[in-house]
């Protein structure tokens, strides 16, 4: 092996570090180790001048190995990888010494965090000589495009890629498209139709000749990996039963987009919905202002409504979250209540009312304006609903302990409307399972990054947008639909995709083909060749997470960057007895 | 009369061992004759009348090829070890004892005091009120008696000396160390120093004839008595601890061929850091369930697991000893 030529680095990022480590002690003692060429520390390495510090050193001093002692990996590694991928150097000769998170932050004893921040950083250095150079590797993309889920974010994503001339297919699993806005009539806060929304965006999908699209069909079968996915779509006969062959295309990209349900009514008891006749949800009362009624069970037009916020949303017992959407619609009833009957009175009864988006606030104040009751309740304190007796002049009587006032109101209503939230579809793990992607306590999708990625998912090549993800209104779901429409097309547009060098392998001489591995993968990166008795790792689909390189009973797996030899030095420099001094 | 070739010299020795090694080199059968005819049998304390001194007598190098079987537990095997290897060309750590400390060295889970207190004091069969224990010198009136040291851990061979091949195996198989030995004895390129020889390079899986399939998930694990054996679908697909998918093939899968698990005498693959480790990291991964309860209970049903995993390879392991 050439001769190592290690550069290490130290961060005193600002005080992070500093505070707590003495950098230049841990400079000193890193200085003595064997094969260091050069120490320096510098207060932000990741700095422009931190790196090209980097860049300058490997350069004039022929350094062939960097060890950078700073924060997390998943911090900085790709940043340092760059400055040395600048200077000419094979960007895995490098390791990050994580002396802030795993350090600094947590110590509170300056002495004792210096020594383990020379401990972790000669682990560092023990470890990078063995570091190999690796190269990355490029796939075709291929720039057709799956979209699973005819709603508005499904929609706009397919129109967005099939304008700019990509295939697409489009699997709904309903009749028609338009997901749940089509039960919607108008929108908050400025009473769109959704009709309208709705029209120009179906018309221009079924008229666009790049979109395929597939109606009362599923997405059967996916394999291969990103740029190189294949799927089964087939029809679905009556209740979920497969009848026709299924219809299996090629595709680079997949965004999924099934939307959510709402929160079923009839899980609160408290209500008495399913036993009041004239407790309603939200979508029922939808279905009404559609149809140009809004009216009671016994078809009388009410005089008295009322509209209860957060029924299945924020609360211990069903959802813990927010469902965002609500608030605005349920003034929005008001404003439809009011405009269908001008005398009916609204109240309407809520625990907070988010109204955080654009024009939301003076959509509330609008309301407000149109005398509309509002009463605010306290979280698990819950408007309790009575039949109205006899000499009433309404159906029912809604007691609410009121949060301003301090008292305890009671309420007409002839129809109370319940704002069920929104909820993660009763097949989202199917479609999680099928894609590969996570979903979170409450079967959300979830994100690559909840703030920097927040469309990508942690499988390459999949998509998420609108309410797949998290509850949200329309232009939330429409800028997530765009947002993965241009990452895809950047993808496509790249026209080959770079996957890390850092994966698992199978040594083909060593393999005997016992199959422990097999079922292992999360990302169902192995696959058993038959013939030639041994298994093999998709290295495009592989994230180097090491469950099969763990599971290899004979060590025929490798993970590169993290053999063996690599780890074990790493860790013998830990527990050896050095003196840090 | 055509000048003929010289003989190569060969010497078998056996350090903590069973003997079945030497009983495998027996097993050549009426190969011997062909391996008398190419060699000299010099040493061979089993079989031949040669002492030690005569040993010491030869020159260095003056054996081609050493066979050690036996593992480096006592300080008369260190001796002879560190003896052959210099009178040695090649030197082989021939079978499980000399290549990874083998069954002896599952001692190593107890200490010298253990062992003793246990053989001299404990054992059903012992009595001993004096507790005396073996010294390893003893004076009386006509002079000092001697007996090697008996040490405190047992080591494979290549702990004590350099090593050129190992031959692995308990014992090898026969036909393998003939194999091994002809090559020698033609003059074939001989493989680079340290390379495990008369073994294949992959797992005992390749060789083995039962269907695998990717269905290795377990819910529990079962003795061999516990299960049906149908003779065909693999043991870990039973629940059976087979060490087959971690152990090198070349013994022609003779366990598995009779029906009973692998027990893992050939040692591991080429890259494998720790045996044990190795094979207990690939269980786990298999474990069908993600409860930690339920984990527990089923590693429960794991019968002495240090001496299924570390059967044959304690010594050269990463653990030394249980604390």
């Amino acid at each position: 092996m050439k001769e190592c030529r290690i550069g290490v680095y130290i961060c005193m990022c600002g005080t992070n570090i500093a505070k707590m480590v003495d950098v230049e002690s841990v400079a000193k003692f890193i200085s003595a180790v064997p094969n260091v060429t050069l120490v320096k520390t510098y207060k932000y390495m990741c700095s422009n001048p931190g790196q090209e510090m980097i860049v300058q050193d490997i350069k004039q001093n022929q350094l062939n190995r960097i060890v950078v002692a700073a924060c997390s990996p998943s911090m900085h590694e790709r940043t340092f990888r760059g400055a040395l991928r600048k200077a000419g150097l094979n960007q895995y000769l490098f390791e990050m010494a994580n002396i802030r998170e795993q350090c600094s932050w947590v110590h509170d004893d300056p002495e004792e965090a210096t020594k383990k921040a020379m401990a972790l950083t000669y682990a560092a250095v023990k470890r990078v000589e063995l570091h190999e150079p690796l190269e990355s590797i490029f796939v075709d993309m291929c720039p057709n495009v799956l979209v699973i889920g005819g709603g508005i974010a499904g929609m706009t994503t397919a129109l967005e890629l099939a304008d700019s001339g990509y295939q697409v297919y489009l699997v709904e699993k309903d009749s028609r498209l338009g997901g749940n806005l089509a039960r919607v009539d108008l929108t908050a806060p400025y009473l769109y139709s959704a009709r309208d929304l709705l029209t120009e965006r179906i018309t221009r999908v079924l008229n666009n000749k790049q979109i395929q699209l597939h109606l009362q069909s599923k997405v059967t079968s996916l394999s291969g990996f990103v740029g190189n996915f294949k799927a089964n779509i087939q029809k679905q006969n009556g209740q979920g039963s497969t009848g026709s062959k299924p219809f299996e295309v090629r595709i680079g990209n997949i965004a999924v987009c099934t939307g959510y349900k709402e929160f079923d009514a009839s899980r609160i008891t408290h209500y008495g919905y399913g036993k009041l006749p004239n407790v309603i949800t939200s979508f029922e009362l939808e279905k009404m202002i559609r149809s140009g009624r809004i009216e009671t069970k016994e078809g009388k037009v009410p005089q008295y409504v009322a509209i209860i916020h957060c029924v299945g949303s924020r609360n211990l017992e069903f959802h813990t979250y927010c469902s965002r959407v609500c608030c605005m619609t349920a003034l929005k009833y008001v404003h439809e209540i009011k405009s269908a009957n001008p005398a009916c009175y609204v109240s309407d009864i809520y625990i907070d009312m988010h109204a955080f988006g654009k024009g939301h606030e003076d959509f509330y104040k609008r309301s407000s304006e149109v005398k509309t009751l509002f009463l605010m309740y306290e979280k698990g304190d819950r408007p309790v609903i009575h039949r109205a007796g006899p000499k009433d002049d309404c159906e029912m009587l809604i007691e609410v302990n009121e949060k301003l006032s301090g008292e305890l109101i009671e309420i007409p209503a002839d129809l109370v409307v319940l704002m069920v939230g929104m909820e993660a579809r009763e097949d989202s793990a199917e479609v999680a399972h099928l894609v590969n992607i996570s979903q979170d306590k409450d079967g959300w999708f979830i994100e690559s990054h909840p703030k920097l990625e927040p469309v990508a998912t942690t499988t390459d090549g999949i998509f998420i947008a609108g309410t797949c993800v998290a509850p949200k209104d329309i232009p939330d779901s429409v800028a997530q639909a765009r947002a993965v429409a241009a990452r895809i097309l950047a993808k496509i547009s790249r026209g080959k995709i770079e996957v890390d060098a850092v994966y698992s392998e199978v040594d083909e001489n060593v393999c005997s083909g016992c199959r422990f591995c097999n079922k292992l993968c999360p990302f169902s990166a192995i696959e058993y060749e038959e013939e030639k008795g041994h298994s093999h790792i998709i290295s495009a689909l592989c994230k180097a997470c090491g469950v099969c390189v763990a599971a290899c009973p004979s060590a025929a797996i490798k993970g590169r960057q993290f053999t063996d030899s690599q780890v074990i030095a790493q860790i013998d420099a830990l527990i050896s007895k050095v003196e840090y001094v | 009369m055509n000048e003929q070739k010289p003989k190569l010299k060969l010497a078998v020795y056996w350090g903590a061992a069973c003997g079945g090694c030497c009983v495998s080199v027996l097993d050549v059968h009426e190969k011997l004759f062909d391996v008398v005819a190419a060699a000299d049998l010099v040493f061979w304390p089993v079989a031949l009348d040669t002492k030690y001194q005569d040993v010491e007598e030869m020159h260095d190098g003056f054996i081609d090829l050493t066979l050690f079987n036996g593992a480096v537990r006592n300080s008369e095997n260190e001796h002879i070890a560190k003896l052959l290897r210099k009178k040695s060309k090649i030197l082989v750590a021939y079978g499980s004892c000399s290549h990874l400390g083998g069954i002896p060295g599952m001692a190593n889970f107890f200490t010298k005091e253990e062992i003793f207190r246990r053989v001299y004091e404990e054992s059903e069969s012992t009595i001993n009120p004096e507790k005396i224990k073996p010294q390893p010198e003893y004076k009386v009136t006509e002079g000092t008696l001697e007996i090697p040291v008996f040490y405190n851990d047992v080591r494979p061979l290549d702990k004590v000396v350099d090593v050129d091949y190992y031959l692995p195996g308990c014992p090898p198989q026969t036909e393998r160390l003939v194999e091994v030995f002809m090559a020698i004895v033609t003059g074939a390129q001989l493989p680079p120093k340290g390379s495990v020889v008369g073994a294949g390079s992959k797992a005992q899986c390749e060789e083995c004839t039962r269907t695998k399939t990717d269905n290795k998930l377990i819910k529990k694990f079962k003795r061999p008595w516990e299960i049906y054996d149908d003779g065909v679908t693999c043991f870990m697909e039973q629940g059976v601890i087979c060490m087959g998918p971690a152990t090198r093939s070349g013994c022609g899968h003779r366990c598995i061929k009779g029906n009973a698990p692998c027990r893992g005498c050939y040692g591991p693959t080429a890259d494998v850091t720790d045996t044990g480790a190795k094979i207990m990291s690939a269980i786990a991964s298999i474990i069908d369930s993600k409860e930690p309860a339920e984990i527990e209970a089923i590693i429960e049903d794991i019968v002495d697991p240090a001496g299924t995993f570390y059967r044959f390879s304690l010594p050269s392991a990463m653990i030394r000893r249980r604390l």
